[in-house]
């Protein structure tokens, strides 16, 4: 008797372990979140100026600057889940990453001194933005395989536990561009 | 390592004939030491017969040997120290002075027992502090200073107290080309001063936490500490890790890095002494040849890392 109470209370207290374990990395995540969420939203602060200041120079490149205007819109405006915030994000880094780009057939736009001071803040923006995802990724990971082992995974399932989703860390965030202005 | 063609030159033109009136010094202090050495061996040895022979005029040779040893090694100290001084004025500050002219050289000076502190390379605090070689100047946008320190705790009590180095070598001190507010550690081994314990009580420990990050190559070389996680990454981007990985590999194997006040820090261990030259070997184009490449390898630092490729809010 003594032993199935014992054996039971080890369980119990396993259980409440894991519990705990994993009330912690989803925290985790909602913070790495949180972070990064200041982050994007300096971002979207920057874009209407990056519009502004571009659009005069960029004629051929209409459509994608409305794109970027119209997923900064649908971003602000999104209140649902981070997975959706993340998505949409990563859409948004697609399109941006066009137009960097495409910056290089415009001598004149990259002559101009508003524009470098754009550029500039963006690029501080886009490596505090990388440096936030990649905390977030970390934070996911360690999240992923807390609720994917044994026996951890059990309590997950029980706790209806979810995947989320990874932000996507672009090959030119490794090297973030950086201007140099004399 | 040979130094590149415009020292060879320099050298030739400049340092060679400054090297013959220093070499004659060094002669001196060469056979002083050797006189030295000699002086306390016959000591050794008259004493021996001292203790067997009884004889009075031998005990009288004994204590003049002696006296007559100890008066050299004082000599020595002096004379090696004003030859050192020469030698660097001479010499090191010419190299200094040609690799940038706008560079400062203190030779008696070193970095300040605060800024060592402000590095948080190393959690024990130094009893002795010592140091020498002091440089320091703006290379392009970053400024930069370093020195040679030697660092050290009483360890032990009693009978057993004794000196333990905590520090000795090349310590660096760079303008970070990114603004942060926190503080980041890259060590390349545990600091046990980490521990549980030590993290619960102690002002510098308890709000660091272990950054994981996604290099494993970078994981296995190095520990990152930092009391924000968010900003240890906007300073460890991918690149420079990889940056600071192949620093690692030229400085040698225990180098760490702290990233404190805007400031990035180098602490390098050197068994050897930078600037010091030595009495019994010849200096010729190698010896000072590897005085170049130091200064040259510590100004690595900054063009390796690209400290000087500045982010908007920091030119």
């Amino acid at each position: 008797m003594i032993i199935i109470a014992a054996i039971l209370v080890f369980l119990l207290l396993l259980v409440i372990i894991i519990y705990n374990k994993l009330i912690r990395r989803k925290n985790a995540v909602d913070n790495a979140f949180f972070s990064m969420d200041v982050m994007l939203k300096k971002r979207y602060d920057l874009i209407p100026q990056l519009v502004d200041t571009v659009k005069g120079y960029m004629l051929h490149e209409k459509e994608l600057l409305t794109n970027l205007t119209a997923m900064r819109q649908k971003s602000m405006e999104l209140k649902s889940s981070a997975n959706d915030k993340v998505v949409l994000d990563n859409q948004i880094n697609d399109i941006l990453q066009q137009i960097f780009i495409k910056f290089e057939n415009y001598p004149d736009l990259k002559a101009s001194e508003n524009f470098l001071k754009l550029q500039g803040a963006i690029n501080e923006t886009e490596e505090q933005l990388a440096a936030a995802r990649r905390f977030y990724n970390a934070a996911v990971n360690d999240y992923h395989n807390a609720i994917e082992m044994f026996p951890s995974s059990l309590v997950a399932s029980w706790m209806n536990m979810k995947h989320k989703t990874y932000f996507n860390i672009p090959e030119t965030d490794k090297a973030v561009p950086v201007i140099t202005i004399n | 390592m040979a130094a590149d063609n415009n020292f060879k030159q320099f050298y030739d033109s400049e340092l060679h004939d400054l090297l013959q009136p220093l070499e004659t010094e060094r002669h001196a202090v060469k056979k002083l030491a050797v006189f030295t050495c000699l002086l306390f061996v016959a000591a050794v040895i008259a004493f021996i017969i001292t203790s067997s022979s009884r004889s009075a005029i031998a005990g009288v040779l004994t204590l003049i040997l002696f006296l007559g040893g100890i008066i050299a090694v004082v000599r020595l100290y002096y004379r090696k120290k004003a030859y050192v001084s020469k030698y660097k004025e001479a010499i090191v500050r010419k190299i200094i002075n040609f690799i940038d002219p706008s560079f400062q050289y203190d030779p008696g000076s070193h970095i300040s027992r605060t800024d060592y502190n402000a590095s948080g390379l190393f959690i024990e605090k130094p009893e002795r502090f010592k140091g020498d070689d002091y440089i320091e100047g703006k290379r392009d946008k970053t400024f930069f200073c370093f020195s040679e320190l030697h660092t050290e705790h009483k360890v032990g009590s009693g009978k057993n107290a004794h000196w333990e180095t905590i520090f000795k070598g090349l310590f660096f001190i760079g303008d970070f080309n990114k603004h942060f507010q926190g503080r980041t550690y890259v060590w390349s081994e545990y600091n046990p001063q980490l521990n549980f314990l030590n993290k619960l009580f102690s002002s510098f420990a308890w709000d660091l936490a272990k950054v994981k990050l996604e290099s494993s190559e970078f994981e296995n070389r190095f520990i990152v500490y930092s009391t924000d996680q968010v900003e240890a990454r906007y300073i460890l981007t991918p690149s420079f890790m990889e940056r600071l990985s192949k620093l690692q590999d030229m400085m040698g194997q225990k180098t760490a890095f702290s990233f404190v006040n805007t400031n990035i820090y180098v602490a390098v261990p050197i068994k050897d002494d930078l600037f010091e030259p030595s009495v019994f070997s010849a200096n010729d184009y190698n010896t000072i040849g590897d005085y170049y490449n130091t200064v040259q390898m510590v100004l690595g630092i900054i063009d390796e890392l690209k400290l000087n490729q500045r982010l908007w809010t920091k030119e």
